[in-house]
């Protein structure tokens, strides 16, 4: 046990880490690339700046989103905040942080209170997006496999970080629920530039890239028609 | 009058009407490897690539766009929610395409795109009114009605384009008329003289038609509907440019500012907007000012894109001009004539990415004494149910009218209007037709027929 443990707090984790570092990098400069690439294509290259920058930060900062379904968008916020910001400012992740590669912030850290409560409240509030996933009809019949099991793994982690912070369970079984809690976490860092969860990073720039888009190039019609063999054809 | 009658679930237990356009020629023969290959080939040379690699791999289907899409909520049939219909070609592209689903694909097999997707998809992105309210409410940012513009444009080049469309861009670019009601140019000439005649009678003024004037300042375009089937909305602009003595000028040879190409094929968009280029410049003009169409008015806006010197024309909008003119005092008002209750229905193209909203507005308040809003309005406003070409297509009628117009009729008895405004050739079409179908009073206009009713000139 103590040499998994050993192995998943090392080496695994510097390796599933970086791939998360590594591996949002890559989407996000191919992304921004792929929007620079469109530009050039186009002749006309202003954008309509106003409505690009509405609709980004009326969702990055969710005002827009109580617009429609007020209430699971509430739940889906408050969500999207203990997800992103309990393992970041909890006390003892800034800890391990400062022990091996000394960059800290420890400062900034919330009270276990507070940091207990978000765990409680993201847990609860990712089995009741499951749920609304579930019972909303149209939710579940756009559903994929990956947007059922998504949720569920995201909060192994919270839960099994919980049990570990709180309870007064034998040295044995916490051992087994840190290796989980660290495992789940490795495997999220492993999959998240892969599967939609890389919206963490792509969201902010993705009306940025419709708008692109939006800007055709001028001459694709007629390449696209001599690609095909078209040219000249009667409609 | 107020909330008298209620429509909105009527269609409850019954069968939606089915969504079936006459196809021309469908298409025969290996259909997927021919979507495919001009899929790549559209890739490769087009701007496209980009949001299909975003959208892959952000799309969380949150299904937050059912509830802004006037059709899933009539339906509430999950295959009318905008992320199920945009699925529909990104997994095309994420198997096909995209880098990790190519792999994924040849090592373990999984979804392969058969001759089936191709009928859901035909069927799927034609009732899409590509009015792109629903892009308003994706967090993600995804565009649904761009991908209904990419899936159509892929479709078309195999051939599998409704016919409505198809028959009419020939005649407009290719026949005699130039046009996509297929009108000769003498019946539309003596249509202008009794219109002439008309505003004479009207308001005992000679206002002008100017025909082919060269240097002028404005070169006007407008649907071909205007000459004939809204000739108030036509006769309303001509009074307002007589009124602030604008100088412009229609065009005998391009008098149809239809583009079908922005809602199947990016190059009859290209082909209809050079067409414009080329008499602009044999006309001489300054500006481009466009008639009462949403739709042609959007297609105007991509003059940037496709006009080949690189140094396009200012494209105004006539209710643009037309409020310009009103509050610099040149246009007057009767305010008594109006007294009814009048709405404005903001057409898509022009009003969603809040380009042309308050104007009309301003407008219709400085002479109307009785204008309510609809809810939502402005940006938000829902489709009239005929956006995206839809409304041409005579054969999907009753599907229009009952399904895709239903929410609009609804809101159009909410506000309980005698006056719908709808500056936009194609939503006067379909309201006309929506409210024919549904039993919906009142009576529906453009926004310068009304000024027409109420402008006072000098004399």
């Amino acid at each position: 046990m103590d040499a998994w443990l050993e192995f998943a707090k090392g080496p695994l984790f510097r390796f599933s880490f970086a791939i998360m570092l590594l591996g949002l990098t890559r989407v996000l400069i191919l992304s921004i690339i792929n929007g620079f690439e469109a530009k050039g294509k186009a002749r006309e290259k202003k954008l309509p700046m106003n409505y690009v920058l509405k609709l980004t930060f009326g969702f990055v900062f969710p005002i827009r989103s109580f617009r429609v379904k007020p209430l699971y968008s509430v739940i889906s916020i408050i969500f999207h905040i203990g997800l992103l910001l309990t393992p970041i400012f909890l006390f003892d992740h800034a800890l391990l942080f400062e022990n091996s590669i000394g960059i800290s912030w420890i400062g900034l850290t919330f009270s276990k209170y507070f940091a207990d409560w978000l765990t409680i409240i993201t847990i609860i509030f990712g089995v009741i997006l499951l749920l609304l996933r579930f019972s909303n009809r149209a939710s579940r019949s756009i559903s994929r496999k990956q947007d059922f099991i998504w949720p569920l793994l995201l909060i192994v982690p919270f839960l099994t970080g919980y049990i570990c912070g709180n309870s007064e369970i034998n040295p044995d079984t916490y051992k087994a629920f840190l290796l989980i809690h660290i495992l789940s976490g490795e495997l999220i860092f492993l999959l998240l530039p892969f599967t939609k969860i890389a919206h963490c990073i792509l969201m902010p720039i993705s009306q940025w890239i419709t708008a692109r888009s939006w800007k055709f190039a001028p001459y694709s019609p007629e390449e696209v028609s001599i690609a095909l063999g078209k040219e000249g054809e009667k409609i | 009058m107020f909330k008298e009658k209620n429509i909105w679930n009527k269609l409850e237990g019954k069968t939606t009407p089915e969504m079936k356009y006459i196809v021309e020629k469908p298409p025969k023969g290996d259909r997927v490897k021919r979507f495919l290959e001009i899929f790549a080939v559209i890739l490769k040379h087009s701007n496209y690539r980009p949001i299909l690699e975003q959208y892959v791999k952000i799309s969380a289907k949150c299904s937050r766009c059912s509830v802004a899409c006037h059709i899933y909520q009539v339906t509430q049939d999950p295959k009318d929610i905008p992320c199920y219909r945009s699925e529909l070609l990104l997994r095309i592209y994420r198997r096909y395409f995209s880098l990790e689903g190519s792999i994924y694909g040849r090592l373990f097999g999984g979804w392969e795109f058969n001759e089936e997707d191709i009928d859901v998809m035909a069927e799927s992105f034609w009732k899409c009114t590509a009015c792109r309210k629903c892009v308003l409410e994706c967090p993600m940012g995804i565009d649904h009605g761009l991908i209904t513009h990419l899936a159509r444009y892929i479709m078309a080049e195999m051939d599998l384009v409704p016919r409505a469309l198809l028959i009419s861009t020939r005649e407009q670019l290719e026949g005699k008329t130039r046009n996509t009601s297929a009108i000769p140019w003498i019946g539309m000439a003596d249509s202008i003289e009794f219109l002439e005649e008309e505003i004479k009678e009207m308001h005992d003024v000679d206002v002008k038609f100017p025909i082919d004037v060269e240097g002028a300042e404005y070169m006007f375009i407008t649907p071909v509907s205007d000459w004939l089937m809204e000739a108030e909305s036509l006769m309303g602009i001509a009074c307002a440019m007589h009124a602030g003595g604008v100088s412009w000028t229609m065009s005998s040879k391009v008098n149809d500012a239809i583009n079908y190409g922005l809602f199947y094929s990016d190059a009859i968009l290209k082909r209809n907007i050079l067409v414009i280029a080329e008499e602009f410049k044999r006309l001489k003009c300054k500006k481009i000012l466009m008639g009462e169409c949403g739709h042609a008015t959007r297609s105007a806006w991509f003059m940037p894109t496709y006009w080949e010197d690189g140094n396009p024309p200012e494209i105004v909008h006539c209710i643009e001009l037309t409020h310009k003119l009103v509050k610099e005092g040149k246009i007057k008002f009767d305010t008594n004539i109006v007294s009814e209750i009048v709405t404005y229905h903001d057409p898509c193209n022009i009003a969603r990415q809040s380009r042309i909203i308050e104007q009309p507005r301003e407008i219709l308040k400085s002479f109307c004494k009785n204008y309510v809003e609809m809810t939502p309005n402005r940006s938000e406003n829902y489709c009239c149910g005929g956006g995206g070409g839809t409304v041409s297509i005579d054969e999907i009628r009753k599907y229009r009218t009952s399904v895709g117009g239903r929410r609009k009729a609804q809101q159009i008895i909410d506000t309980g209007a005698h006056y719908v405004v709808a500056p936009c050739a194609n939503c006067k079409k379909q309201f006309r037709e929506l409210m024919e179908d549904n039993k919906v009073d009142g009576e529906l206009v453009g926004l310068h027929d009304l000024i027409l009713k109420a402008i006072v000139f000098d004399k």
